[in-house]
């Protein structure tokens, strides 16, 4: 499902990404961890075609990212859902505006909008508030809408960056059910955290990146 | 609608000046029509020779209408025009005036170049001894002509490309406060036209609205000043000859102003997509 083949980046001269190679299977559940600045947003934000690498080669559901031309980046991030730490909701629409928004991107009917985000909001939780602005939200509830909109068009990939860094252990664990939910329906999921909490509550498989390196993989048993 | 206002007045000012090259245009056309060339006759031409000569001209697709004016017909029109001066030809024994034909041309001849093609045409026709026309009047009306229209394209281009930055500048903010918005979109599949195409409308219909309100600024402005004129007197019977701009020019206008505006849009959108790529 995800390839990376001696990707490389630098920004000023400075490595974010040094040879890095890895390989996710369809349907894994994979956290990638790391402190600050080791490099996992950049590969994460690679993926979706937000990043260019300097070197090397990406997969992502057979298509290579790297070669893909800017007018077709949009198709792979309709496959492929994103879950941010700082939430990105749109404050001045409502909860069912903001997860309707990957769906209206494509042109789907107003019906089917209406069924599939009632469907995403009530497998997060939040159902009850999609009238509600993104303000009166609590954190947690924010980022499960976070996560609604990511899953509401059925996407093959979830990659989340830092999900958990605004939330308590209490959320944390909530939100990490929560992915291991839509990890079983069969999404391969990836999450960047430096979170020891989430690691401890995830029996699957870690990737470690230090100063822009891969280390090698360990399982880690919660 | 600060934009919509200040494009108005920027394109009221392109108006100002294509109403006047307008009126005036058509000014210098009516003036242009009034010209009448006189083709003089070489005074021994027997009659016979005269009438070859008019039907020279009669057959000229350039002649609209032609009048003769017979030797005694100018020394009558001479004395009626100037009893005081009549003694003057009195003297000379016989009349020096000659015959001469009053030639008006069609519409497509009028033009400085083909009134002065032609004249030097008819000048070669044996017979002809002279063609007279005003040559310093429609060569200086040329030139005004050709003034205005320098300026009022100038003035035209210049002002067009302030609308142009007032609308990219619009744009521009708004694109400013929604970069969080449109950052957003992007990142959930939004494609470039889905992103652009509400701001090219938005443009374009800003572009619009200011040219519909530059017109009625124009349009009251116009009245205004007729009104003004009928008041005061002055140019009496200038003010039937005005014009205001016909209804399929102020739609070129408000679709002219409408591609200002998309233009606009289309630059801010294109310098925002690259600051972000």
């Amino acid at each position: 499902m995800i390839q990376l083949i001696h990707v490389s980046k630098q920004y000023d001269q400075r490595p974010a990404l040094s040879d890095v190679t890895l390989e996710i299977g369809k349907g894994e559940f994979v956290l990638l961890m790391g402190p600050s600045g080791a490099g996992k947003s950049t590969l994460l934000r690679m993926l979706i075609g937000a990043e260019r690498p300097d070197g090397g080669q990406i997969f992502v559901h057979q298509k290579n990212v790297t070669t893909l031309k800017p007018s077709d980046i949009p198709y792979l991030r309709r496959k492929v859902g994103t879950v941010f730490q700082d939430f990105r909701l749109l404050p001045k629409k409502p909860v069912f505006d903001n997860v309707a928004l990957p769906l209206l991107v494509q042109g789907v009917s107003s019906a089917d909008i209406r069924r599939k985000v009632t469907e995403a909001l009530r497998a997060v939780g939040v159902e009850h508030k999609r009238d509600q602005l993104p303000a009166g939200l609590s954190t947690g509830e924010q980022q499960r809408v976070c996560i609604a909109r990511a899953i509401v068009n059925g996407p093959v990939v979830l990659l989340a960056d830092e999900p958990t860094g605004n939330l308590d252990p209490t959320l944390t664990a909530e939100i990490i059910e929560l992915f291991k939910l839509i990890n079983a329906r069969g999404t391969t999921v990836v999450v960047a955290t430096h979170d020891p909490l989430v690691m401890a509550q995830v029996n699957r498989r870690v990737l470690i990146l230090s100063q822009g390196r891969l280390l090698p993989e360990q399982r880690v048993m919660g | 609608m600060v934009a919509i206002l200040t494009t108005a007045f920027t394109l009221a000012c392109v108006g100002i000046f294509l109403l006047l090259y307008v009126n005036l245009r058509a000014a210098a056309g009516w003036l242009q029509d009034d010209i009448r060339i006189m083709v003089y006759l070489d005074d021994r031409l027997a009659s016979d020779s005269i009438a070859d000569v008019e039907q020279d001209l009669r057959s000229d697709r350039a002649v609209a209408s032609l009048l003769f004016i017979s030797k005694e017909q100018a020394l009558g029109e001479f004395k009626a025009q100037f009893p005081s001066e009549s003694h003057l030809l009195e003297g000379l024994g016989q009349n020096p005036l000659p015959a001469s034909f009053v030639v008006a041309l069609s519409p497509s001849f009028r033009s400085p170049d083909a009134v002065k093609r032609w004249a030097e045409r008819v000048r070669q026709v044996a017979g002809v001894s002279k063609v007279d026309y005003n040559q310093d009047w429609i060569d200086a009306l040329a030139t005004v002509i050709r003034s205005i229209e320098l300026v009022a394209i100038g003035i035209g281009v210049i002002l067009s490309g302030a609308a142009v930055t007032i609308i990219a500048n619009t744009i521009r903010l708004t694109l400013f406060a929604r970069r969080d918005e449109i950052a957003i979109l992007r990142l959930i599949g939004a494609t470039t036209s889905f992103i652009r195409i509400p701001y090219l409308l938005e443009g374009a219909v800003l572009g619009a609205l200011g040219s519909a309100l530059s017109l009625v600024m124009l349009k009251l402005m116009y009245e205004l000043f007729r009104q003004q004129m009928r008041t005061t007197g002055r140019f009496s019977g200038l003010d039937n000859l005005m014009a205001f701009f016909p209804s399929s020019v102020c739609f070129a206008l408000i679709a002219v102003g409408m591609g200002l505006g998309f233009a606009g849009s289309f630059v801010s959108i294109r310098r925002f997509g690259e600051a972000k790529a």
